[in-house]
């Protein structure tokens, strides 16, 4: 097994076995951990497709910040509670169902896109600085916007509720 | 080949997690696993087409400003439904008020 194949099949296992223990795990804090894993995975596969950029960013936004977001909400909603964080579940056959098929239709339809395993190379960060700044200059700025907008609805969302 | 029937095994899983989980904080997580696995099919279509890295990485950086948001105000919306209700699970929201 080359490094390179070794790499993908340690960013596969990441990735699916983070996403089954997010998915059947009770606890919040192991369901959160089990996402980090999961995040880390994703990470690991843009660095293995030679997306480093990318690779990092997922790490800093999403591990580094929305993980730990999540854990801050989860301590500070709950904190009240005596017994110990839980997520409630109802494990059933329709929903299995449907995920499933909605996963089978999305592999189908989509197999005739991708042709053989593609090779990674080296992909750096100027590309991606020359498209958002020259082509899609316009959709980074509303992206900008869109955050902004994300952090005016927080405040007035959290400000709503202390107020009723 | 593989990429492809990895992401949609998560993206099956994630959408397993939003039908299946009865609290908010789980059906967020499971949001964020199906916003993963589009990420990681569109990087690796991208990569197996030889579409312009710098459009894939764009594309795939406005993905995870999305993805941030929606943490944030679903995150805070349940913190303002905990501090009013005392509640978080999404079969006891039956109500919308304004």
């Amino acid at each position: 097994m080359t490094a390179q194949s070794a790499g993908l099949a340690l960013a596969i296992a990441l990735m699916l076995a983070g996403a089954i223990g997010a998915v059947l795990l009770k606890e919040v804090m192991r369901v959160m951990i089990a996402l980090g894993a999961f995040l880390f995975g994703v990470a690991a596969m843009y660095a293995y497709l030679g997306y480093s950029f990318l690779a990092i960013a997922q790490v800093f936004v999403y591990v580094g910040g929305v993980l730990v977001l999540m854990v801050f909400a989860v301590m500070t909603a709950r904190r009240a509670d005596g017994e110990r964080p839980a997520i409630v579940s109802r494990h059933d056959v329709g929903s299995a169902a449907v995920a499933a098929g909605v996963g089978a239709m999305l592999f189908l339809s989509l197999r005739t896109a991708f042709g053989d395993t593609s090779v990674p190379v080296s992909r750096s960060a100027s590309d991606l600085a020359s498209e958002l700044l020259g082509p899609r200059l316009v959709a980074f700025e509303a992206a900008g916007v869109f955050l902004l907008a994300a952090l005016v609805a927080v405040a007035v969302i959290l400000k709503g509720g202390e107020e009723r | 080949m593989i990429a492809l029937a990895v992401a949609c095994a998560l993206f099956s899983l994630g959408l397993y997690a939003v039908l299946s989980r009865r609290d908010i904080i789980g059906v967020l997580v499971g949001v964020e696993i199906m916003l993963g696995a589009g990420s990681v099919l569109l990087a690796s279509l991208g990569a197996a087409s030889g579409a312009s890295s710098g459009s894939v990485q764009a594309i795939g950086v406005m993905v995870l400003l999305l993805a941030a948001a929606e943490a944030a105000v679903g995150l805070s919306l349940l913190l303002s439904l905990y501090r009013t209700s005392g509640r978080s699970r999404v079969d006891e929201l039956s109500e919308v008020s304004g």
